[in-house]
C-alpha cells in the first residue's frame, strides 16, 4: 500500500507533464478547434483567466486530446501491454474524427503514453497508477480553479511561442 | 483499490462541481473530469481487453456531447459553402 501512495502522486507528475508538453507542441491553445472550444475560452476568460489557457481547455473538453490519449493508452497498457496501448491510440485517433478535429494531438499523446507507461512498468510500476494518476492530472487543470489553470496553461504557452 | 477509490472519489467531486457551476460553459470542464474518471473506472472494475473499448467508446461519446452543448450553445457552426 505505501508503495502505490507514492507511485501515484509520481504517475500523475508524469501524465501531466506528457500530456501538457503534447497538446502545447500541437499548439490547442493557439484557436478554438470548434465554435464551442472557443465559447468555454471566453467565460473563463470572463470569469478572470486567461483566453489562450481557456482555448486549450476548450479543446481538451471538444475532442480527445493529448490527456485522453494518456489515459486511455494507460487503460491499454493496464490490460494487455503495449499492443493495448497501441490499440487504445487507434480508438482515440478514430474519436478524434468522430469530434471534427483534424490534429494529431490525441494519437500522438496516446502513443508516447504508452511507451512511457510502458518503461515505467519494467522499472516495477502498476501501469494502474498511471490511470489515476492522469485522473488526478486533468483535475488539477480541468476540475480545481479554472482561473488559475488558464492562467498557467497561458503562461507556459507564451513561453513556447 | 485505492486506484478505483480514489478515481470514485474524483468523480463525485467533480459531479458536485458541476452541479454547483452556474454558468453552463464552465460546468463542461468539470464534466470533463467525470469522463475521465469514470473512464478510468471502467478499466480497474473490469480488467479486460474489451473493457478499453467500452471506456474509449464512453468517453468519445461523452466528450462528443460536451463537444455539441458547448457549440450549440456558441450558435451552431458556420458552414463553409
Amino acid at each position: 500500500m505505501p508503495s502505490e501512495l507514492l507511485e501515484i502522486p509520481l504517475a500523475a507528475v508524469v501524465c501531466w507533464v506528457n500530456f501538457v508538453t503534447i497538446d502545447l507542441f500541437f499548439g490547442l491553445p493557439r484557436e478554438g478547434g470548434v465554435s464551442g472550444a472557443t465559447a468555454i475560452a471566453q467565460e473563463v476568460e470572463a470569469g478572470g483567466g486567461d483566453l489562450k489557457g481557456g482555448t486549450m481547455m476548450g479543446n481538451i473538453v471538444s475532442s480527445p486530446d493529448a490527456s485522453a490519449g494518456t489515459l486511455l493508452a494507460s487503460c491499454g497498457v493496464a490490460v494487455a501491454g503495449v499492443p493495448g496501448g497501441l490499440f487504445a491510440a487507434l480508438l482515440v485517433y478514430i474519436g478524434n474524427r468522430i469530434c471534427y478535429d483534424p490534429g494529431y494531438a490525441g494519437t500522438t499523446g496516446a502513443v508516447t503514453a504508452t511507451f512511457i507507461v510502458y518503461a515505467f512498468t519494467l522499472a516495477g510500476f502498476s501501469a494502474t497508477s498511471f490511470i489515476v494518476g492522469m485522473v488526478v492530472a486533468i483535475l488539477t487543470i480541468q476540475g480545481l480553479s479554472h482561473r488559475h489553470a488558464s492562467r498557467l496553461l497561458g503562461r507556459l504557452w507564451k513561453w513556447r511561442t | 483499490m485505492i486506484e478505483l477509490l480514489l478515481c470514485a472519489g474524483i468523480a463525485g467531486y467533480a459531479a458536485l462541481r458541476v452541479v454547483l457551476e452556474r454558468n453552463t460553459m464552465r460546468k463542461l470542464p468539470f464534466l470533463n473530469v467525470v469522463s475521465f474518471a469514470v473512464a478510468g473506472a471502467i478499466v480497474l472494475i473490469v480488467p479486460h481487453p474489451l473493457a478499453v473499448l467500452a471506456a474509449a467508446a464512453y468517453f468519445v461519446g461523452s466528450t462528443l456531447e460536451s463537444n455539441a452543448i458547448a457549440s450549440t450553445w456558441a450558435g451552431g457552426g458556420k458552414k463553409d459553402e
